[in-house]
């Protein structure tokens, strides 16, 4: 290694390559938390209404954590289309390029973890609290809603920041199925210009400076939420 | 004092005796490593029925371990860790359909090439793309780290070149519709193209002619030396053409001809 391979990264091809990576990483960590985030919501009102979903919501999750991200993303784009019937399936493949699976994928993955933290949140929120707005005279769902829920999002905030992080993280996997994210791009430097080091240390600064300021947004919030008290 | 002397002085002896000679070390050894594909038919691939690993490349360095006197190890490795592979040592010879480009040549050291072949684009057969220029604003597909890539990138300016880690994925996305063209090495490619059910055909004009050749370390002058001799040995004995028949002869799926005799490095580079 040598340090004149840090010259490539004074080239403005090399700069507008890795931001153009950046965008899209950052496009697909913004789209796949949002989905994620709704998602798992919704998933842990259905793990607990009935159980029937409760069962289906499980099989979800279990599914989501047992199986490698990067299997789910090759399954997604790969297997699936090929599941569907014939003019679906070209339509999918004019239409929908690997950005839209890998946000499936991923958003289905950081859901399942989503939801189990949310639930463990529910779960610590002591059933006092539940039963004594019942007892206010507010109904199951308004119970829910202004009593429970705030208290368990910040009990659960620690996890589901993690989470977050760990988005950011995974959506490099989308490398494997051509998606030109931040590592993407690093490799395709690599590959020409055999300048590995300078090729490897820009990403992994790029992720550490977007993580510690996920982190930070992630403290802010906390504190804020806090305050209510 | 003096024994502080004798001892900087002993040092100083043994590291100027020690420099790196590869050469020296496999024939010490008795083994040489080679690094082939593990995945890619007929070059470097896992034999279904014996699982052990097969291919024109394999051959190629099976013979050179057997010109050298030694036995063979072989490891597997991935399109874009040839290079990283062979300058950290993990393996002594590249024999992974490794072509010759001047970029390349600064990193490591080629010898003479022992297959030349072209590298052409797949497309369906159903998509009516007979040109580059009806490649224009679609995508193709090409192995990442590979001269495929590098020379699509080049030559498809209006086309959006995707890469993958390894041959059967770039395959894939072509088979599913997901990209219109494949970039790829002829030896390689004729191996999908054979299993596509005959659904697809290469477009006549190649995008390069590459030299394959086997990749040496730099700074090893002794080894490079020793693998064009043995280069040589097995062309001349003819045991080179019989590598070729076995692979991609009359009697395989391919029946291609041998395009060029191993060629010296100085008439290619």
């Amino acid at each position: 290694m040598s340090l004149e391979s840090f010259q490539v990264l004074a080239e403005p091809d090399v700069q507008r390559l890795f931001l153009r990576g950046l965008g899209t990483t950052l496009t697909l960590f913004i789209t796949s938390s949002v989905c994620a985030y709704a998602l798992g919501g919704v998933l842990v009102v259905f793990r607990m209404s009935g159980r029937l979903s409760s069962a289906l919501v499980a099989a979800f999750v279990e599914y989501h954590r047992n199986v490698p991200s990067i299997v789910q993303i090759f399954v997604w784009y790969f297997g699936v289309p090929q599941l569907l019937p014939g003019p679906v399936q070209t339509w999918t493949n004019t239409h929908l390029g690997p950005f839209f699976f890998a946000v499936v994928a991923l958003s289905l993955n950081a859901a399942a973890y989503i939801s189990e933290d949310l639930r463990s949140g529910i779960r610590a929120v002591s059933t006092g609290q539940l039963e004594a707005a019942r007892a206010l005279g507010l109904g199951y769902i308004k119970a829910m809603r202004l009593v429970v829920v705030p208290q368990a999002i910040r009990g659960a905030a620690p996890a589901l920041i993690n989470q977050a992080l760990g988005l950011l993280k995974a959506t490099s996997l989308a490398l494997a199925i051509g998606v030109n994210e931040l590592m993407y791009v690093a490799r395709q430097l690599d590959g020409e210009t055999y300048a590995t080091f300078p090729s490897y240390l820009t990403p992994t600064v790029i992720y550490l400076v977007c993580t510690l300021t996920l982190m930070f947004i992630g403290s802010r919030l906390q504190r804020a939420a806090n305050k209510t008290r | 004092m003096k024994r502080l002397a004798l001892t900087i002085l002993g040092l100083l002896i043994v590291c100027s005796t020690a420099q790196a000679d590869a050469l020296a070390d496999i024939k010490a050894k008795g083994v040489l490593s080679c690094g082939v594909f593990g995945d890619l038919v007929p070059l470097g691939y896992q034999d279904p029925k014996t699982r052990s690993l097969v291919g024109l490349d394999v051959d190629v360095c099976s013979a050179i371990a057997e010109d050298f006197g030694v036995k063979l190890e072989l490891k597997t490795v991935s399109v874009d860790a040839r290079i990283p592979s062979l300058e950290t040592g993990r393996v002594d010879l590249m024999t992974a359909s490794l072509a010759y480009t001047p970029v390349r040549a600064k990193q490591i050291d080629f010898s003479s090439s022992y297959m030349s072949v072209p590298v052409s684009i797949l497309v369906k057969k159903d998509s009516g793309i007979k040109s580059f220029a009806d490649l224009a604003g679609k995508k193709v597909s090409a192995n990442r780290g590979s001269t495929s890539e590098v020379f699509a990138r080049q030559k498809l300016k209006s086309s959006e070149v995707v890469t993958f880690d390894a041959g059967p994925a770039s395959y894939l996305a072509l088979a599913q519709d997901k990209v219109q063209g494949m970039a790829m090495v002829k030896s390689a490619g004729v191996g999908f193209h054979n299993r596509s059910g005959g659904t697809t055909e290469f477009l006549d004009e190649p995008l390069f002619m590459e030299f394959d050749c086997v990749g040496v370390k730099k700074g090893e002058p002794a080894l490079l030396a020793a693998v064009n001799a043995a280069l040589e040995r097995i062309e001349a004995s003819g045991r080179l053409a019989q590598i070729w028949e076995r692979w991609y002869g009359q009697g395989t799926e391919y029946k291609m001809k041998r395009e060029k005799k191993v060629t010296l490095a100085s008439e290619f580079q």
